[in-house]
């Protein structure tokens, strides 16, 4: 992120230009306002607060560490954390079921690849409210899903309860996620995949590479970047995944509750205040660990320049 | 000058501090409220309420008041999840009446109006205490619910349950039979909805022990309240029977898709054969669309007998309570529109609810409570009247406010039979002692 | 020579066979994620469809009778209110994706054009922003909307989806990086003001960038649950998704029925995609790839 001032500023004179001064302080004031406002004074808050024991209401004092203390030595916090694996696994599925889908409609002649295309990304577009309403009706017992099934021949008896039996309950509510994120991923794959320069392609296909080969010498280093941030940007949004236990899975309840729905729980059933920006703020120490972990690797592996960084935050927040 | 500004500005606080006071006290109590006079009160009242179902029962109240009162203007706001939103709302709202949501009872006064002293008030109204302050009443119940067990009358008999069970055991096999003779699912447990969840914690006080001061007064201080009794009393043999009834399969087969709306006929149509609800879904139960037997839906105490005696929990529900940020007008015709709810309305009644006024009739589905005690329960002692929501938070068991989950657990445990319900019981033990360890609260 | 020959056909033969092959596998797994993709859809257009007996007594998958049965639209219309929510939404939208723009390409004007002291610190803040979960400070971000007296407020609630907006700052901060700064250095050369290059000049030639910004803006906007539940609890300003989820609740509505809500809330959704399909996927690859 280096300074880039295309207009040099006028050395002859050193007397100040308050017409720049003006726009500069006008047109930076209130994105600078809010952004104290609604990101670094509520953070301010949550770190004091998590020394508090406090509720909405009441303020019983400074705690200390005890606050965090106790999401580390309760199992269910520790639980709720390992839960963000499933989602994890469900992110690495996505990406290379996007990968493979960009691939096929960039690289063959598929007819209607546009519609494909559409179609796959759609679900990005739903409402997550619907999603929840949509995925609760295909899941119940005897629905959709089990009437598919079993109209291929798989009989109702041998099939689990999506959201009930809990071998099974978190793998369908990480497939919501897959579902509405997977097309969003394969477009942005297909968006590097077309900037890469098809010159190479030819070569390759004079030099009688074959479609493998191409992928893995021409493709895949070519969008290896978006490769990366997306991974690690779906891998920091399994961390604080929340949405489809809330929607479809009850709002948490058998055993889907993820770390924020426990944060949330915290602060809105039982008003622990205090205990709940802990909880908050062990979630952003993780991702924060996880982005830091990233920039590192772009720094020092990939030598990618800053601004790979800065863009993958932009979707970082997107997705929040 | 600065002298003189100063001496300008504390005046003016003065004055502004008595003309506040002025007006508090020139607002008459609940009781001195004559519906009829002042008549050409003009107010403009926001209404929060939580019964998203009747809006149209809601505003024919409103056109009636009107007929009264025409200049008092009266709009309800209907909010799905009203208990969290009111809770983070309440003290800073443009609603003129609300739900008392789940404060902390010193903090009424914060809030709301005070609506007159107890003793008055509970002479007159049942249920007043729940939501009053050293003496001083905040809120008038909307309507008073006892708590029973749905049941259906048809398939009980088809099943050959002839006599209602009255205590666990009998409860137990009586899903049993119902299971094994009939095609109903014996108890629906509504697990998906959550809140029906927290909906057993209501019989833990009364119905399970016989004392009405079990809940505020008892409870807070009790070493191991939710050990085996022994005797299938207690908070322990409340959940055993939920426990029990997912350990056996008398619960409906996919608990984590259930659809209130989808359980209303099938309880009326013979699909359910039990429901552990209380009072006031009796009504939904019986006039729910699509529903062709509406006088199968029946009404049952909670199957626990202490010394040869069922209880059942009697108590108001939501309780309408006056922002104390409202104007003089406003928090007046708010007392004459509650007042007229209460008298003139009928809902409770309408509602299948326990009368508010003392001098209300009570609804045909109390004729099973015939023999039953209905207790209400008793206050906390004073300058405990926190102590029970504290523990409720720090013990982050929340009974009676929200913990639904931990209610959500013990069918998944039961189902699953991964955890005895004896070690369910010991966790909250456990959370209960730390909890009480953590406040200093003496355990007797 | 002619078993050369043969041999060599063969293995044009295996080779055209086996392209086929991977051609049919690929047009196979498209079309098996396309089916994946719609069905949860699909089960949900069907149902809406279904009168509450037919959705009691017949199974999910089964077509409806009546493909002109439009009553649960029109009770979920009236009684949900749906007119009130999608008009409050687009609202929310509009004056959202509006002030996006122009925060974001103002801030990234300045911070791209002038050198000042503190350029590098917004830069910075910004930067750093991006790395706090908002949905981990709802707790203390609540308070301070209490305390600013923007609760159960439109406009408070639109300040906040404009405020917590860090997005459009960076992808016009990219787009003016590529932009050619000679131009605007020409026109205040002329004696244009640099409110005059801003608007008259560079702003117009952002057009992409502010379909970009509008696009994500937009969608995120209108999809947006969590804060509009919080914010928004009045019944006069229930968005399409805080409508949408009042369908459920102690008091509330059956499948046939809460479906046909849903199909309505995609209906937006639908037509601006299928409208600016091409921008929707230049919008979202430029928002990581240029990076």
């Amino acid at each position: 992120m280096s300074i880039v001032s295309t207009v040099q500023p006028d050395l002859r004179r050193k007397r100040i230009n308050w017409q720049k001064v003006l726009v500069i302080v006008l047109f930076a004031i209130v994105p600078l306002f809010l952004l104290m406002l609604f990101t670094y004074v509520p953070f301010a808050k949550m770190v004091q607060f998590s020394f508090h024991n406090m509720s909405y209401t009441k303020d019983k004092g400074f705690v200390g560490f005890d606050n965090y203390l106790k999401i580390f030595t309760k199992s269910e916090y520790v639980g709720a954390m390992l839960l963000s694996l499933y989602y994890m696994a469900g992110a690495v599925v996505q990406l290379a079921l996007a990968l493979l889908f960009a691939s096929i409609l960039s690289l063959e002649k598929i007819r209607g690849s546009g519609v494909y295309k559409a179609i796959l990304f759609f679900p990005f577009l739903v409402n997550g409210i619907a999603i929840g309403y949509i995925f609760k009706y295909f899941y119940t017992r005897g629905f959709v899903l089990d009437s598919v099934l079993q109209a291929i021949g798989i009989p109702l008896e041998s099939l689990p309860y999506w959201l009930r039996d809990q071998s099974v309950n978190n793998w369908s509510l990480v497939f919501t996620s897959v579902w509405k994120y997977c097309g969003q991923n394969m477009v942005l794959f297909i968006g590097a995949i077309a900037s890469i320069d098809p010159t190479l392609y030819e070569a390759a296909t004079i030099d009688g590479a074959n479609r493998w080969q191409q992928f893995k010498a021409i493709i895949l280093p070519g969008i290896k970047t978006v490769f990366m941030l997306n991974l690690i940007l779906s891998i920091t949004g399994s961390l604080s995944a929340f949405e489809p236990a809330y929607v479809v899975g009850s709002m948490g309840a058998n055993g889907t509750a993820t770390f924020f729905i426990k944060i949330h729980q915290m602060a809105h059933v039982s008003q622990k205040v205090g205990q709940a920006c802990a909880m908050a703020m062990v979630l952003m120490a993780l991702i924060l660990l996880f982005t830091v972990a990233q920039r590192l690797f772009f720094r020092y592996v990939m030598k990618d320049s800053e601004n790979t960084f800065n863009a993958k935050a932009n979707k970082a927040k997107a997705l929040w | 000058m600065k002298k003189l500004i100063s001496l300008i500005l504390a005046l003016c606080l003065v004055l502004g501090m008595a003309s506040f006071a002025a007006a508090d006290e020139e607002l008459p109590t609940f009781d001195q409220i004559v519906l009829g006079e002042n008549t050409d009160l003009t107010a403009k009242i926001h209404f929060a309420y939580h019964r998203t179902d009747i809006p149209e029962k809601l505003e024919g109240y409103v056109a009636e008041f009107q007929k009264i009162y025409p200049n008092v203007e009266i709009e309800y706001e209907l909010i799905t999840d009203y208990a969290e939103n009111a809770l983070m709302r309440v003290g800073n709202t443009d609603w003129t009446i609300m739900g008392i949501p789940t404060v902390q009872k010193d903090e009424l006064s914060k809030y709301f109006v005070p609506l007159g002293s107890l003793e008055t008030l509970s002479g007159l109204y049942n249920f007043m205490s729940s939501w009053s302050f050293e003496g001083v009443c905040y809120g008038i119940p909307s309507t008073g619910n006892a708590n029973g067990v749905l049941y259906n009358k048809r398939i009980f008999a088809e099943a050959g349950v002839t006599e209602l069970p009255k205590t666990p055991d009998e409860f137990i096999a009586a899903l049993k039979a119902v299971k094994e003779k009939t095609d109903a699912i014996p108890l629906y447990t509504n697990y998906a909805a959550g809140w029906t969840m927290g909906a057993w914690d209501a019989y833990i006080g009364v119905a399970a022990t016989g004392k009405d001061t079990y809940m505020n007064q008892d409870l807070p201080h009790a070493k191991d309240p939710f050990a085996d009794q022994g005797n299938g009393t207690g908070p322990y043999a409340v959940y055993k029977i939920l426990y029990d009834a997912a350990a056996e399969g008398l619960i409906e087969d996919d608990y984590t898709t259930t659809d209130w709306e989808g359980c209303k006929p099938m309880l009326n149509n013979g699909q359910i054969a039990a429901m552990v609800l209380g009072s006031w879904a009796f009504t939904q139960m019986r006039d729910a669309e699509g529903g062709e037997h509406p006088e199968d839906v029946g009404y049952m105490a909670f199957p626990i007998t202490i010394d040869g005696k069922q209880y059942a929990p009697a108590g108001g529900d939501y309780n309408f309570a006056i922002n104390v940020q409202a104007s003089y007008e406003e928090k007046l015709a708010s007392m004459y529109y509650l007042k007229w709810l209460t008298h003139e309305s009928g809902f409770a009644y309408s509602e299948g609810g326990v009368p508010i006024d003392k001098s209300g009739e009570y609804p045909d589905l109390y004729a099973a409570f015939d023999g039953i005690d209905m207790l209400s329960d008793a206050d906390a002692l004073e300058g405990e009247e926190t102590l029970l929501s504290e523990l409720n938070a720090e013990s982050e068991l929340n009974f009676n406010n929200g913990g639904n989950t931990k209610v959500q657990e013990i069918i998944e445990h039961g189902f699953n039979h991964d955890k005895e319900f004896d070690d369910i019981m010991a966790d909250w033990n456990a959370a209960w002692s730390e909890a009480q360890a953590a406040l200093n609260v003496e355990v007797k | 020579m002619s078993n050369v020959t043969t041999a060599v056909r063969d293995i044009n033969r295996n080779a055209k066979m086996k392209r086929a092959l991977i051609k049919g596998l690929e047009y196979f797994a498209l079309l098996l994620a396309c089916f994946i993709a719609l069905l949860p859809i699909w089960s949900s257009f069907t149902t809406s469809f279904k009168s509450a007996e037919e959705y009691a007594t017949t199974n999910a998958m089964t077509l409806p009778k009546n493909w002109l049965n439009f009553s649960n639209y029109a009770q979920v219309w009236t009684e949900g209110e749906m007119l009130r929510a999608f008009l409050t939404s687009a609202s929310v939208v509009v004056v959202v994706v509006m002030v996006s723009v122009m925060m974001g390409s103002m801030l990234a004007y300045v911070l791209n054009r002038f050198r000042f002291p503190g350029n590098g610190l917004i830069r910075n803040l910004f930067m750093i922003a991006t790395l706090i979960p908002g949905i981990a400070m709802q707790v203390t971000t609540y308070q301070i909307m209490k305390n600013l007296g923007l609760l159960n407020s439109i406009a408070g609630y639109m300040i906040l989806m404009s405020g917590t907006d860090v997005i459009s700052i960076y992808i016009f901060l990219q787009y003016f990086e590529n932009l050619d700064g000679a131009l605007d250095e020409s026109a205040v050369l002329e004696g244009c003001t640099y409110f005059g290059v801003f608007f008259r000049i560079l702003l117009p030639l952002t057009k992409p960038a502010i379909i970009t910004v509008a696009v994500l803006k937009g969608v995120g906007v209108y999809n947006e649950y969590y804060s509009a539940n919080l914010y928004l609890q009045s019944n006069s300003w229930r968005t399409i998704s805080t409508a949408l989820y009042s369908f459920s609740g102690p008091f509330k509505s059956s499948y046939n029925i809460i479906c046909a809500g849903v199909l309505l809330t995609l209906i937006p959704s639908l037509v601006v995609f299928l409208l600016f399909q091409k921008q929707v996927y230049a919008g979202l690859a430029s928002g990581s790839v240029k990076g």
